[in-house]
């Protein structure tokens, strides 16, 4: 469980790290709409996009095998859909007779393993280059224009940032669990699925109850410290625009520009594919 | 049963070798049945690592050593785990989180169930009942009721009766008078003590409370970066003052005593319990030494 990359963040001192959030969040939403609109079978937007995520990569100071371990968290969800292409794409002609697989379900296939693949590379490069506070913070200032219909913007985004905290505790707070029941002779391994699910009461319960209390005794140290929600509240880290997110900003509008170009200036329809 | 470690070693994250910690680093130490083993060291030492081994919690990778437990060997992949710790009872810290079910009798019952398929009802009533009398509660009164409402001291007794319910021959436990107040903690190893002369046979503690440890240990290992620092009686181990100090420990209070007295000029033998401290102490009065 602790190998999978995604959302783990990679501390360094890079140009990318140094990037506002707000605008990366920005960028990769661009880099994604990019990956998605990239015209069927045309795979050379898909290399500007690959050279796009291998260059920001390679800015970021992060090793590549650590961006490429975070398909492991989703590889199961790329074999999938890599085989409902290629069983029931009937279009184009059978690979060999009488075949079942046709070589434009084996195209899409690839086509959308790829297509999948790079949009959580460039996902998870967020993820390592931003911690998640400052992931946190970057959504909230993205969130503001919603303030208008009342939107409780800045409790949303407390709420992630608590949650975010709290995922390696919880993890912690798993793994002790678990070892406590194993040593009560508490067996995850063996039996149907349901015997399996029903070993996990043991464990589910106390991680319950241990969350509520976390819950609680957190909201008594918020309060103790006069937390009132956004209310006159000032930021300790302001969220200011810099160079290197114009940089950022030109570049990624480069990428754009260059799939379009690659579709043959052929955007929307694409997307919903 | 008898505890033998050999150059037994473990390393945290071992596929990933940009984080990987050696967390024990050929440890030998053998825990003889009957004692009441005290494990000490600061955080990080590698106690926890190590006592974790001993119901195979953590597996004994067959190349980092040896770990015999009894008749279990602990490298051997296909060692019996389930009933190795049906014997090697283990109490984590803080064990009241670890309770889940509706009722205390439910909840103490789980280990026996799991242990034991076809145990026959009447039997788990009377394991139960002696699990929960031992711990010093009320079994009538407190079997039906949920283990969330109960106070923190019952629920770590409820808790601790969970473990022993199989009348486990080792026990180990992890800082377990953490979060007592006072008369809860002596109270408590009181009940450690009880423990131990029935049918647990051996009691190892690892514990930051040196106190506990002279009073109640015969033995006791000092662990410091993942490797065994000292080993002895209290008495031996924290007679070695620099090597204590070194380690960023703490010494038991009837040895602190024992030191400041020295300074002036009274050498008070005895051991490091309370009661041999006063006893050597009153002798030295009768022989009008002091």
């Amino acid at each position: 469980m602790r190998e999978v990359t995604f959302g783990q963040y990679f501390p360094s001192n890079s140009f990318v790290h140094k990037m506002n959030a707000s605008i990366k969040i920005l960028i990769v939403i661009a880099y994604i709409v990019a990956v998605f609109s990239v015209k069927q079978f045309h795979f050379l937007g898909f290399g500007i996009c690959l050279a796009f995520v291998i260059t920001v990569t390679a800015v970021a100071k992060v090793p590549f095998l650590k961006v490429l371990k975070s398909l492991k968290a989703i590889i199961f969800f790329i074999v999938f859909s890599a085989v409902l292409q290629l069983f029931f794409n009937k279009s184009g002609t059978p690979l060999w007779e009488g075949g079942f697989i046709t070589d434009e379900g084996l195209k899409s296939a690839i086509f959308v393993s790829v297509k999948v693949s790079l949009v959580v590379l460039g996902a998870s490069i967020l993820t390592l280059t931003t911690s998640p506070i400052e992931l946190a913070d970057g959504i909230e200032v993205l969130l503001y224009p919603l303030k208008i219909v009342r939107f409780p913007v800045h409790e949303f985004a407390l709420i992630m940032s608590i949650a975010l905290r709290f995922i390696p505790t919880l993890m912690e707070e798993t793994d002790r669990i678990i070892k406590a029941q194993k040593a009560r002779g508490a067996d995850f391994d063996s039996g149907n699925l349901f015997k399996r699910a029903k070993a996990l009461i043991p464990v589910l319960i106390p991680l319950l109850v241990s969350s509520f209390r976390s819950a609680d005794e957190l909201a008594d140290a918020m309060d103790a410290r006069c937390y009132a929600g956004s209310k006159n509240r000032t930021k300790f880290k302001k969220s200011v625009i810099t160079w290197r997110d114009l940089i950022g900003l030109i570049i990624t509008a480069g990428l754009v520009v260059a799939v379009v170009y690659c579709n043959g200036f052929y955007i929307f329809p694409a997307v919903f594919l | 049963m008898q505890i033998i470690a050999k150059n037994l070693s473990f390393t945290y994250g071992k596929q990933t070798k940009a984080v990987s910690v050696k967390a024990l680093n050929n440890v030998n130490l053998t825990i003889e049945e009957g004692d009441f083993f005290g494990i000490i060291g600061h955080t990080g030492s590698g106690k926890s690592t190590f006592v974790q081994h001993l119901n195979g919690l953590i597996r004994v990778n067959g190349k980092e050593g040896e770990l015999r437990v009894g008749e279990f060997d602990l490298a051997d992949k296909k060692c019996d785990l389930k009933t190795l710790r049906s014997k090697v009872g283990m109490v984590f810290q803080y064990p009241e989180y670890q309770l889940f079910a509706e009722t205390v009798f439910e909840d103490v019952a789980f280990g026996l169930k799991s242990f034991n398929k076809d145990i026959s009802q009447s039997e788990i009533e009377l394991r139960v009942a002696e699990a929960i009398t031992t711990v010093g509660l009320n079994y009538q009164r407190i079997k039906d009721k949920s283990p969330f409402e109960l106070s923190g001291g019952q629920k770590r007794r409820v808790a601790i009766a969970g473990v022993i319910v199989s009348r486990p021959e080792v026990l180990v436990l992890d800082e377990p008078a953490a979060g007592l107040d006072p008369v809860g903690k002596r109270e408590f190893l009181n009940l450690l003590k009880r423990l131990h002369s029935s049918f647990v046979k051996t009691i190892i503690i690892v514990s930051h409370d040196m106190n506990i440890i002279s009073e109640y240990c015969n033995k006791v290992a000092v662990f410091n970066r993942g490797e065994i620092a000292l080993v002895g009686t209290p008495q031996e181990v924290f007679a070695d003052q620099n090597k204590i100090k070194e380690l960023g420990l703490e010494f038991p209070l009837t040895a602190r005593l024992k030191l400041a007295l020295k300074n002036k000029g009274v050498e008070v033998g005895g051991d490091l319990t309370v009661e041999g401290f006063v006893t050597a102490l009153s002798k030295l009065k009768e022989e009008g030494k002091l």
